[in-house]
């Protein structure tokens, strides 16, 4: 008779568990297909071609692509200069700001 | 006069006077010992040990507040990250300022890729250090201070930061320039 009792509490359980952690997905944590953006921001103290070589040195970007950025943070206030998963735009951010530009990372509006 | 940076054969060569020498020696020294660590952070020797600073705010003083910026409008995420990352940026920093010091002794320099590297981030710190100092805010701002470059014209102390902070700058522009020729286009 006891055992008639044990099957009903875990197929409830499996039934609950799965709704609670979709849950606490939806409100804590990010799925891992939204992008995350890294930032630099205009300063008047960092020189351009201190920009531009870091842009092409550390994200192996052309001399295009690399004074594009540049001018775009000069004129624009900022400019993103990497998309991809939050663990690397922590790291890119962190990269930068040993470079001793104003680096942020946040996530991409969807 | 100095000789600024040019890329030659033998690395970034640049030549310093001895008062030059002087300059920058200290320059780099004393931004190094602004970025030293506070000792009673550091409590936990395994979270140093790994790099985690256990209590990481911002900073006040504003020169560090930029060499060691706020990484997210998140404020939760952004002082996780710092608690991950500003004790080896601190470092990292005072790594890179320490051999540009010693380096710059010589006055007479041949720089390989690693030195150079180091130089340019050492002599960035000076000046985001400088201009903070100078309350360097906008760009009109860089335009007044841009034109302190004469000995004889320097009275006051702010003055004489500004043609400091002309002079690294002009510097810091020869290095990046002989480094961005050495890069394939």
């Amino acid at each position: 008779m006891s055992n008639q009792y044990q099957p009903v509490l875990s197929t409830a359980g499996a039934e609950t568990l799965p709704d609670l952690d979709h849950l606490l997905d939806a409100d804590t944590f990010t799925a891992p297909d939204v992008p995350w953006h890294v930032l630099v921001w205009n300063d008047p103290v960092n020189l351009m071609s201190y920009v531009s070589y870091v842009f092409r040195s550390y994200f192996g970007y052309d001399r295009a692509k690399a004074e594009k950025l540049m001018m775009t943070v000069h004129t624009e206030g900022k400019a993103t200069v990497f998309t991809g998963s939050k663990e690397e735009a922590e790291r890119h951010t962190s990269a930068l700001h040993t470079w001793g530009l104003w680096a942020t990372f946040e996530r991409a509006e969807s | 006069m100095a000789q600024g940076f040019k890329s030659t054969p033998r690395g970034y060569t640049a030549r310093f006077t001895p008062e030059e020498v002087q300059v920058l020696t200290q320059l780099f020294e004393d931004v190094a010992l602004t970025l030293e660590p506070d000792e009673e952070a550091a409590t936990d020797p395994l979270a140093d040990l790994v790099g985690i600073s256990e209590n990481a705010q911002i900073p006040t003083d504003p020169a560090l507040a930029r060499m060691l910026p706020v990484a997210s409008n998140d404020p939760e995420m952004a002082d996780e990250f710092r608690r991950f990352t500003e004790l080896s940026l601190r470092r990292g920093k005072i790594a890179n300022l320490n051999m540009a010091a010693m380096d710059a002794r010589s006055g007479d320099l041949a720089l390989d890729a690693e030195h150079a590297h180091a130089w340019a981030t050492a002599l960035n710190d000076v000046r985001l250090t400088l201009a903070t100092r100078l309350e360097l805010k906008t760009e009109k701002d860089a335009a007044r201070i841009s034109q302190m470059t004469e000995w004889k014209d320097v009275e006051t102390t702010d003055q004489y930061m500004a043609l400091l902070y002309n002079f690294i700058t002009w510097l810091q522009d020869s290095l990046m320039e002989a480094m961005l020729s050495q890069l394939d286009d």
